[in-house]
């Protein structure tokens, strides 16, 4: 590896979207190097050994937002990336009943009809919609927002553009694209459905990382971000990447290596430098200063526009909107080494349902009330949990007969108070106070599982618990919010991160954002990071 | 067949009241039906304790758009208006809002140096807001369906006109200033009071007043997704002083609606009362007239509705008539009242202690909710279908500043309680509504400890009640959640072009249709002109 002192770009931020960037911007020939903070890649897209055999999808730990033109222009299967389907989602109920959907829709059909034979109608013909609506949203993905304030010919031929492809949606599609970004997911979903728990689940993909419940308008639009996905043109499916997302990040980086990409790890970035208005490089944390021409962060835009360079050199607006976009976390992480197979009361032993998602969703009203702890500084204690076994599908990921169980969990806010009593009507200062609680929090997740998985406690070797304050200390994003920022209508597309900064550019000549904090926004896409690559190399064409 | 008319117009609320007058004024021939003895809906002054006079909704005329008080030239009808320096008061803190900025500052200086310094640019920066959104109440939504030409065409007058807005701004510096105003503002319109409030000020207190302000007759609580939406409508009027758009008429609202319907009549339209309608006769996909509780019926061309969508459509012209999309659409508006209110006639004037004897303070909206979680947690309860247990109240006294509404050394209570919400899970109404009437008491008496002694009588409404005696379906004060996906275009449902509805000749002019709800006069105003242009 040459050591080079100067390049045509540098990427600060070696997760997916950096890896991303940096290996488009190598595929046009520019010289690049990528630094990363950490001694391993991905950033949340990470596999790691934490407990001696097993491996940890330690954050993210399915995929199927990739973008399809990602995976083939940076010809990433051949560089190791192999996902593999998740079966089923299976939703135990406190009755010893289930919910199973899996992907033969026959067998779904069946057994959403012991519940309600309208709704197992409904669930086919909602499918439909869903895929007319991801259909509809797919040319929003890959596309830079247009600035609604610019009268520059470019920027109103998108617009234009841009209306003209939601009129051809059809009418009725458009009144349901509208209410999907503007309803809460239950709300939306009780048009469709009556079965509460099917409902429940369903709904549950619109808090995903989200401080929302539910019920709370906005959630619907996070529902249809996480439709969006497409494996081999089947659009919702979601996959298991073989060796966990780590597996992603490494095809990236391979590839982009295979490109002329430079990656640096245990190389952290103290400051971007700059000389009058123009970024001219980097100074890492051990003092080593490198050259580049551009500068490129994939950090979050806290981190991007107020601590690697002086904000005085802002504009004050941006500088106002970046401290006010909503960073903080909802969503907590507890990653199992199992010392057997975990056994459904409601299903007992293996099968399908082993092989797909577990999600302890079982009515709309306990993720609210799990909602409501949180809005309060409360983990909840009967959270909402979406579990796979990451060995069931991809042995290679535990020893044999044993396995590693990867649980999501809604909500554990970033900001958690000392009390644990409500009161109504005094607002205490919010105390971070996560170092005394994360047991506690990983108890209330074990013990909420135990209840549809009675052998658990005996079988676990190691637990993993990660806070949104973890999050944040371990990877570097802010508040631990795991989109880099929420998916809201107050900043999304050209809202995202701020108004008139939207495009991936920053005020600084030379200095672009290519993180999730830019569209479309987070999951494992690349999108941002590709996009932003695009941006790049339209303004070095000029 | 009685005599024919050009319009009927369903409902004698102020957006059926306005639609009468406008359509008289324009010399057509109008009759006006009224179920009830009495006109106004809830914006209606009624005696319902024997000398004490109550609004029964609505508190004030605040909203009401310039443009329907002077094409109505309201103001030679008798309506005369009472100024008031002071907007809302906070029993527990003692902080009170005044209408003027710099008064405000300096109260809100003994709570919080910054939020005394962020106070006149948050009341600029919303009143612009509330500027945009009024021109945008009197744009109505263009259609979605047609060729994709035209189309885009009405889409691209609508956006250009929004962008215009900031070239009516005197200097470039300010259309500047205008045009990351329009980024703001479209920033700003999705999110949640939460986040808004949070953004600006730091005193509980306040950002709890400004809060229940933004949950007006939503089933929401403050960290919903529109609240902020809320907040700026309510500054609709250009008569916001940062809590909300006031205007206190002497003799009560009731006096907004005898000019109005004063106004009407005076242009030729005939106003009947005790006229329910039992349905509205259609035929072919074309209105012939209504038929009246009493057998009648009666013919025109043209039907303006402004009772709720859902009685409207469901109720008065019958799922038949429609396709099965567009009965299901408007049976699924989410209605969801959580409003109720408690009238009280006193003996004396209560005592607050916080106001420090000064009673100024207490001549405007008295605002229980001490915090945005406070307004949360009382959103939680009405979630799962529980009247809350701490509400959020807003009480008036307004005989405090009107004599005329109770007899000499006595006064009127009106409280705004919520959240009420319509679908109890457990119990109902009727054996709930003393409870409510409690809880209520409970709170204030807190706050002024010598309130219970001075009741003379009381009566509660709750949302059922609403339902029942005023016709407000779920008791939905606003005819359908003002939600983010319940407005403008969406508003009452998807399908319909602007205020006419699948029907040929039936239009809806209550706040079941944009803008929405509010003494705004907006959709009366509104559906009157499009009827007019588009009568055969």
């Amino acid at each position: 590896m040459i050591d080079r002192m100067n390049y045509d770009a540098i990427v600060i931020g070696g997760g997916h979207n950096g890896l991303v960037n940096a290996a488009y911007l190598a595929r046009s020939g520019l010289s690049v190097l990528v630094l990363e903070q950490r001694h391993v890649l991905g950033g949340a897209t990470v596999t790691e050994e934490i407990f001696p055999g097993f491996k940890f999808t330690v954050f993210s730990y399915v995929v199927s937002l990739l973008r399809p033109e990602i995976i083939r222009e940076l010809e990433l299967p051949r560089h190791g990336l192999t996902i593999l389907p998740l079966e089923s989602t299976i939703t135990p109920l406190p009755n010893g009943d289930y919910i199973y959907r899996g992907s033969d829709p026959h067998e779904t059909f069946r057994n959403i009809q012991r519940f309600s034979p309208r709704d197992a109608e409904a669930y086919r013909e909602y499918g439909h919609t869903m895929y007319q609506m991801a259909k509809a949203v797919k040319y929003i993905l890959g596309i830079r927002p247009p600035d609604p304030t610019s009268l520059h010919p470019r920027e109103l031929l998108a617009l234009l553009k841009l209306g003209k492809h939601f009129l051809s949606i059809g009418e009725d599609n458009l009144y349901t694209l509208v209410k999907l970004m503007t309803m809460s997911s239950a709300e939306f979903l009780e048009e469709w459905f009556e079965t509460d728990p099917l409902i429940a689940t369903m709904s549950a993909s619109g808090i995903i990382g989200t401080f929302l419940g539910p019920r709370s308008p906005g959630s619907a639009y996070v529902l249809l971000h996480h439709y969006m996905g497409e494996i081999d043109g089947v659009f919702r499916a979601w996959g298991f990447a073989k060796g966990g997302t780590g597996a992603i990040s490494e095809a990236i980086a391979n590839s982009g290596r295979e490109l002329g990409a430079e990656i640096r790890t245990e190389a952290k970035v103290a400051k971007v430098l700059m000389r009058g208005d123009r970024a001219t490089g980097v100074v890492l944390e051990s003092g080593e200063e490198i050259q580049a021409r551009l500068v490129i962060s994939s950090l979050d835009p806290k981190l991007t526009f107020l601590k690697l360079i002086d904000p005085s050199q802002l504009p004050d607006d941006l500088v106002r909107i970046v401290r006010n976009f909503e960073t903080q976390g909802s969503s907590g992480k507890v990653n199992l080494a199992l010392d057997a197979a975990p056994d459904l009361s409601c299903w007992p032993g293996d099968g399908p349902h082993l092989r797909g998602a577990i999600s302890v969703s079982p009515s709309v009203d306990y993720i609210e009330r799990a909602y409501d702890e949180a809005k309060y500084g409360q983990f909840s204690r009967r959270p909402y949990i979406d579990a796979i076994i990451p060995s069931m599908i991809d042995p290679g990921m535990a020893p044999p007969g044993k396995h590693v169980m990867s649980c999501f969990v809604q909500y554990a806010p970033y900001k958690v108070h000392k009390y644990t009593s409500r009161q109504a009507n005094k607002e205490e200062p919010a105390a971070e106070n996560w170092d005394g609680q994360r047991e506690a929090f990983g108890d209330a997740v074990v013990d909420t599982l135990s209840e549809y998985i009675p052998n658990l406690k005996k079988i676990i070797l190691h637990r993993q618990v990660l806070s949104p304050r973890d999050i944040e200390e371990k990877i570097g994003m802010t508040g631990g919010n795991i989109f880099q920022g929420e998916l809201s209508l107050s900043q999304l597309f050209f809202l995202r991160p701020a108004p008139g900064y939207a495009q991936y550019r920053t005020p600084i000549q030379g200095y672009y954002q290519c993180g999730s904090a830019t569209h479309p926004g987070g999951g494992i896409t690349g999108a941002p990071g590709r996009l932003a690559a695009m941006e790049i190399l339209r303004d070095l064409r000029k | 067949m009685s005599a024919a008319y050009d319009f009927i117009v369903i409902g004698g609320g102020h957006n059926g009241l306005t639609s009468a007058a406008w359509l008289a004024k324009a010399g057509r021939k109008v009759l006006l039906v009224e179920r009830r003895a009495t006109l106004g809906g809830v914006a209606a002054t009624e005696e319902l304790i024997p000398g004490f006079r109550f609004n029964v909704g609505a508190s004030d005329a605040g909203m009401l758009l310039p443009q329907v008080i002077d094409s109505l030239e309201l103001e030679h009808h008798g309506l005369e208006f009472i100024e008031n320096p002071v907007a809302a008061f906070d029993p527990i803190t003692g902080l009170t809002i005044w209408r003027d900025a710099e008064k405000t500052q300096q109260e809100l200086s003994k709570f919080s140096a910054k939020d005394a310094n962020t106070w006149p640019e948050y009341v600029n920066q919303s009143g612009r807001f509330a500027d945009i959104l009024t021109q945008m109440a009197s744009l109505a939504p263009p259609a979605l369906k047609g060729s994709p030409t035209n189309l885009l065409l009405a889409w691209a007058r609508l956006a250009l006109r929004l962008r215009a807005l900031g070239g009516k701004e005197p200097s470039p510096a300010i259309r500047g200033q205008f045009k990351s105003s329009m980024m703001e503002f479209l920033r700003v319109l999705p999110m949640s009071a939460y986040q808004f409030l949070n953004e600006r000020f730091e005193s509980n207190a306040l950002k709890g007043m400004l809060a229940s302000v933004a949950l007006t007759g939503l089933d929401q609580g403050p960290r919903a997704a529109g609240t902020a939406f809320m907040l700026l409508y309510h500054q609709l009027g250009r008569r916001s002083d940062g809590f909300r758009s006031t205007r206190v008429a002497r003799g009560g609202v009731g006096e907004l609606i005898e000019a109005l319907a004063e106004a009407a009549m005076d242009a030729g339209a005939e106003i009947r009362t005790d006229s329910g309608v039992s349905a509205i006769l259609a035929e072919s996909g074309r209105v012939r007239g209504v038929r009246l509780n009493s057998g009648d019926e009666i013919r025109a061309n043209t039907i303006l509705s402004s009772a709720d969508p859902r009685t409207t459509f469901l109720d008065l012209l019958g799922a038949p008539q429609l396709t099965p999309l567009t009965s299901r659409r408007i049976r699924n508006i989410k209605l969801r009242g959580t409003t109720a209110s408690i009238h009280l006639a006193l003996n004396g004037l209560p005592d607050f202690p916080s106001a420090g004897g000064d009673t100024q303070r207490l001549t405007a909206a008295i605002v229980i909710c001490p915090s945005m979680d406070y307004a949360e947690h009382a959103h939680d309860d009405a979630k799962y279908g529980r009247i809350s247990e701490h509400p959020i109240i807003e009480a008036r006294i307004p005989s405090l500043l009107d004599s005329s509404l109770a007899p000499v050394g006595q006064h009127t209570m009106s409280i705004i309680f919520r959240f009420a919400p319509y679908r109890l899970r457990a119990n109902d109404w009727d054996s709930e509504r003393e409870r409510l009437g409690d809880i209520a008491l409970d709170t204030l008496s807190k706050f002024s400890p010598n309130l219970r002694s001075l009741i003379a009588d009381r009566r509660i409404i709750t949302p059922l009640d609403y339902e029942r005696e005023y016709g407000l379906a779920e008791g939905s004060i606003h005819q359908g959640q003002m939600s983010l996906d319940q407005l403008h275009l969406m508003r009452p449902v998807p399908g319909f072009v602007a205020y006419r509805s699948p029907i040929d000749g039936l239009y809806l002019c209550g706040a079941g249709a944009h803008p929405g709800g509010g003494v705004t006069g907006a959709p009366g105003l509104n559906a009157a002109m499009q009827a007019l242009r588009e009568m055969r």
